[in-house]
């Protein structure tokens, strides 16, 4: 991966706002990209960039959740944290039911916010970090070989050694060197490890 | 017969009898005549002689048809033959005015009496006559002034009435006959009363008519009485009665003469009657009016002018500039004057718009329109005209006025209330920019390094910058949610659409809606109200993106234009929504008449009554390609 810092994307058509955003983000040492519409952030995202996205939920043209949306439909783990105005709750409760991580109203303690997207960029960091721990047991489930591959959705269904012989029509001897195997290649320190590694293999990217 | 009769001793006895005869018959005044069966004179006596000129030996045995003019004497002989065949007399026994003929040829009147000699043989016949010229000439003379006072009763063009005691009619003259309808015969003897009068009032004449017979009233007693003529119609007669008397002074009768008035009197009651009219209507409109003759200002008012002003018209009629400095208020007086003078000098027209004070203190409010009208007199001029009281008027309009601003008003605020959410968003940019950026400045002071100098003024420039947006936003709104009356100013189009982004814009990017103003280079000025024409563009700006929020596939965009047309700048507001159902398109501009769940309905009828009060036009066609575009012109300012 590259190491680009996380960064914190703002999304405000109105100047005024997002130049003071910037400006607030900078002092205190975030770094900050600023977009005068969801269309031009679109135009230039990358989902590998970690970061957060400070997102004014009413704009002309795309709104803020209409990128939402589009950012759910190609499966962007962005992290959002949506600026609302006085009178758009329903709106900032239809954002939290698809996602995001909170709203802010304007105007805001510069604290809240803060708070919030350090709370954002925790979880694109989690994200990130649980993609990649994913992504590695992926890797091992992939060394398996298909009769390991058996006994290992087997043993996780809960089957005991002589249960699982005598599924697969074999001595229960056969079964524990298979089960150790793949003990060994999925780095599994216990069952419990084993069980939750599959659970998160199986999750949804 | 007597055999022993001594013949001459009868001889003689019959010789006197006969001279006694013929002295009787000399002696006689009227003239006596003897004739036999065929007419032949037999006797003649001496006033026969002295009447005809004849002597008795010049007529003896001679026709009496000599005595005659014609055509009696060529009829009398035919005459007397039928009397002896049928003993039918047309004279005998009866005396008859006759015309006789002298010697001289000479024709007199004479009265004649005939009677039939008896005795044995032919009949014979005596004729006494008596020439009544003179009583003649004297009854003619009489008839004669009779008849001319007759003609000149007929010739009075009034009724000429007498009245015996007994109340019948004694004399009445031709107009009287024309104006009861009778012929003098069919009145003359009857009773006036029962004849003339209606029955509810014949007690009250017949009373009258006593009064005036015993002298109680004065001579020549002037009355008027209702007759009824011979068709039953009412007549109202004026009279002037008095009372005629015979020569020992008893009343014996009354004569009137009457003068037909029922259509003067009808004519006098209309006159007053629409005089009485003519009142009333001026105090039902509270109009008088005037004349005034001029250069004097001599003026006559009518009683309502009087009314209007509260000033006694029994203290004498004012003149016009006694009016002015009387009952005109003192702060309209001197304008008074002067339109006045200049109306009549310039025009001849004066058309003015005034107070009057009235001696309680109160104030009315008073239209004067008046003309010039042509004098016989080439130095002095006549103004009439009116005094028009139009302070309920007034008051009136001034309550509409009221209440149209009130509505006005109220619609303003129901328009910005549906424009809140947009509005309270455009301020609330400002604050948090506002507030972000100052909260950044306190970090950057904060830092060690305290922040670089430029970025704190920037920041600085950015939050001053801010607040006079928020200000200008709140300013704004002020003016327009301002209840305020009415005022007009000259009026860029352009200057003021582009003013009015600042409330319109907001409302429109909160519904995600794009304004587009598309405005001619410049527009000619127009004189308007700004604040009621920005009411009438946010409430179509408002409508349009009502519109689109309904239209989901729409464009989502309003645009504005302006441009010049003809003499008038129209302004446009046009939206690509889904247009305007028949229906509502006939109740649109009707109050109380809305499709949006919380609406007022106001709001278009109120901008059609701003845009027809600024003598313009507001109206609504399709959008080429759909939607709906609104439009509405201002007459651009003479010589802008």
């Amino acid at each position: 991966m590259k190491e680009k810092p996380a960064t914190v994307f703002v999304v405000d058509d109105d100047d005024a706002v997002r130049t003071s955003l910037r400006l607030l983000l900078k002092s205190v040492g975030l770094p900050v990209e600023t977009f005068a519409s969801a269309q031009e952030f679109v135009d230039s995202f990358d989902a590998e960039r970690a970061g957060c996205l400070v997102l004014d939920i009413r704009m002309p043209g795309m709104s803020g959740l209409e990128l939402q949306q589009r950012l759910n439909e190609i499966h962007a783990i962005v992290p959002i944290v949506f600026i609302t105005g006085h009178g758009d709750v329903p709106m900032a409760v239809e954002a939290m039911q698809h996602g995001a991580v909170d709203f802010i109203q304007k105007p805001f303690r510069d604290q809240d916010l803060i708070d919030r997207i350090n709370q954002a960029l925790e979880k694109d960091r989690d994200n990130r970090a649980g993609l990649k721990e994913r992504d590695a047991i992926r890797r091992r489930m992939q060394q398996l070989t298909p009769r390991e591959r058996e006994v290992l959705d087997l043993v996780t269904q809960g089957k005991a050694n002589k249960v699982i012989a005598g599924d697969l029509n074999v001595s229960q001897r056969t079964v524990e060197i298979h089960r150790a195997r793949v003990m060994e290649k999925m780095g599994a320190s216990s069952l419990a490890h084993l069980v939750r590694m599959v659970i998160e293999a199986e999750r949804a990217t | 017969m007597p055999t022993n009769a001594d013949p001459a001793t009868a001889a003689s006895h019959s010789q006197q009898v006969t001279n006694e005869l013929k002295a009787l018959l000399d002696a006689a005044v009227d003239g006596v005549i003897v004739i036999d069966h065929k007419g032949s004179i037999e006797t003649f006596n001496a006033a026969a002689e002295r009447l005809f000129g004849y002597t008795a030996a010049e007529v003896a045995g001679k026709n009496i048809n000599m005595l005659m003019p014609d055509p009696y004497s060529s009829g009398h002989d035919q005459y007397m033959q039928n009397y002896q065949r049928t003993g039918k007399a047309r004279i005998i026994g009866i005396g008859r005015e006759i015309s006789a003929q002298r010697r001289d040829g000479t024709i007199f009147p004479a009265s004649l009496a005939v009677g039939e000699i008896p005795g044995s043989g032919a009949k014979r016949f005596v004729g006494f006559l008596h020439d009544i010229s003179a009583r003649k000439a004297a009854t003619d003379a009489l008839r004669r002034e009779r008849d001319r006072a007759q003609s000149y009763l007929d010739l009075a063009q009034v009724m000429l009435l007498a009245i015996a005691n007994s109340g019948h009619i004694t004399l009445i003259n031709r107009k009287g006959c024309e104006i009861l309808g009778y012929t003098e015969t069919e009145l003359v003897g009857r009773d006036w009363f029962e004849q003339c009068i209606a029955e509810p009032h014949r007690e009250a004449a017949r009373a009258t008519l006593a009064a005036t017979l015993r002298g109680d009233t004065s001579l020549l007693e002037y009355s008027e009485d209702e007759v009824v003529t011979s068709d039953g119609e009412i007549k109202l007669i004026a009279w002037r009665t008095t009372r005629v008397t015979d020569e020992e002074g008893r009343a014996i009768g009354t004569l009137s003469s009457g003068e037909d008035v029922t259509d003067q009197r009808h004519a006098e009651q209309a006159l007053k009657r629409s005089e009485q009219l003519l009142r009333s209507a001026q105090a039902i409109a509270k109009l008088g009016n005037f004349e005034i003759h001029e250069p004097d200002g001599a003026a006559l008012w009518s009683q309502q002018v009087y009314d209007i002003t509260g000033r006694d018209p029994d203290s004498g009629a004012l003149l016009l500039k006694e009016y002015a400095a009387d009952c005109v208020h003192p702060d309209d007086r001197a304008r008074f004057l002067h339109d006045w003078r200049r109306g009549v000098a310039e025009t001849g027209r004066i058309d003015l718009e005034y107070r009057i004070v009235r001696p309680d203190g109160s104030t009315r409010v008073v239209q004067t329109l008046a003309q010039t009208v042509p004098s016989n007199d080439a130095q002095s001029l006549i103004i009439t005209g009116t005094v028009h009281d139009i302070t309920e008027r007034k008051l009136a309009e001034e309550e509409l006025r009221l209440g149209q601003e009130r509505l006005t008003h109220v619609a303003r605020l129901s328009t910005m209330g549906e424009m809140a959410t947009g509005l309270a968003h455009e301020i609330n940019q400002p604050l948090t920019a506002i507030a972000t950026y100052a909260q950044a400045l306190v970090r950057m002071m904060d830092s060690p390094s305290g922040g670089e100098r430029a970025e704190l003024r920037e920041a600085l420039v950015q939050i001053t910058s801010q607040a006079l947006r928020a200000g200008e936003v709140i300013r704004r709104l002020r003016a327009f949610v301002k209840n305020r009356a009415a005022k007009t100013e000259t009026l860029d189009l352009n200057r003021l659409i582009e003013d009015l982004r600042v409330l319109a814009e907001p409302d429109a990017r909160v519904n995600d809606v794009r304004l587009i103003l598309t405005l001619a280079p410049s527009v000619p000025p127009v004189a308007a109200d700004p604040v009621q024409i920005q009411q009438v563009l946010l409430n179509l700006v408002r409508n349009a993106i009502d519109a689109l929020l309904e239209a989901p596939g729409a464009p989502r965009q309003v645009v504005v234009t302006t441009q010049l047309v003809g003499q008038d700048v129209e302004v446009c507001v046009i939206d690509q929504a889904g247009g305007i159902p028949p229906e509502v398109a006939v109740n649109l501009f009707n109050p109380f008449f809305t499709t949006k769940a919380t609406g007022t309905g106001l709001g278009l009828a109120i901008s059609h009554s701003i845009i027809r009060a600024h003598r313009g036009k507001l109206g609504h066609r399709p959008t080429p390609g759909g939607g709906t575009t609104f439009h509405f012109t201002l007459p651009q300012l003479p010589g802008g």
